[in-house]
């Protein structure tokens, strides 16, 4: 049987086709989840969703971090209910769309960090992760998945904007 | 997103010069091996409003040199930039440019 490719169609002005097989959405399913339940937890590896804003001040990076991280938790927190709510869906709007963005951009940075993922990670071949080999499948896919998001959203950005200068 | 008001004197940092509140805060962005290339210039293009040329090149040189500046202005502007860019997943500090 082949292997059924996703496919993120912008069908009109805030419509959005999104065209996954089942097994993927099965795939899909559980990760929005698993991420919130660690948002609150500080696991280690959600550091990459909070970083120091101040590198060489603590201090500063501290007082930063006491300002925005509830919001911040908040906000992605608000983006994987509403990609939980759209996991089955097969037309999203632009609202929704953009919650599946950074909700994928979210599990791609903590899976990503849980697998110490490097420049070198996209060379190596998916056995050689052992038992990590599915999370690093899953990693990837996000990755696949994720560029087809981009690329329906992007023709809804400006032409022209703010040029060199 | 809720901001703090700006003090109205700016608190003397021990032992250090007193920051020229006329020079401004830089926001950078830094390379990192999990954020695709794409998303990085569309995280610019829809934040700073940048051309997708401009959004290209900035996104290049974080790529190839590991960090671009993407902002600059007053304290609270940089940390209104710096939080946004967190919240869509990037890697951005700030620096005062003295």
């Amino acid at each position: 049987m082949a292997f059924a490719e996703p496919r993120v169609v912008r069908r009109g002005a805030d419509d959005y086709e999104l065209d996954i097989p089942a097994d993927h959405r099965e795939i899909l399913r559980g990760l929005p989840g698993q991420l919130r339940e660690v948002l609150d937890s500080g696991h280690s590896a959600t550091r990459r969703l909070f970083p120091d804003a101040y590198p060489d001040d603590p201090k500063m990076s501290a007082e930063f971090d006491d300002m925005v991280r509830e919001e911040l938790i908040a906000e992605r927190k608000q983006s994987l209910e509403v990609m939980e709510q759209t996991i089955d869906a097969k037309r999203v709007d632009g609202e929704q769309l953009s919650a599946w963005l950074g909700s994928i951009n979210d599990l791609r940075l903590f899976l990503g960090t849980n697998l110490d993922i490097t420049e070198e990670s996209y060379e190596r071949p998916l056995d050689e992760y052992g038992h990590s080999s599915q999370a690093m499948a899953v990693y990837m896919y996000l990755g696949w998945l994720q560029e087809m998001v981009v690329r329906a959203l992007a023709a809804d950005l400006p032409r022209t904007g703010e040029g060199d200068d | 997103m809720a901001m703090p008001e700006a003090p109205t004197e700016i608190e003397q940092p021990t032992g250090s010069e007193v920051p020229d509140p006329a020079l401004p805060w830089l926001v950078r962005v830094w390379n990192d091996p999990i954020n695709l290339m794409s998303y990085v210039a569309f995280v610019f293009q829809k934040l700073f409003g940048f051309s997708a040329e401009k959004a290209n090149r900035l996104m290049l040189q974080v790529h190839n040199e590991g960090r671009s500046i993407v902002s600059s202005g007053p304290r609270e502007k940089a940390e209104f930039d710096t939080a946004r860019l967190h919240a869509h997943g990037l890697w951005a500090t700030m620096q005062w440019d003295g």
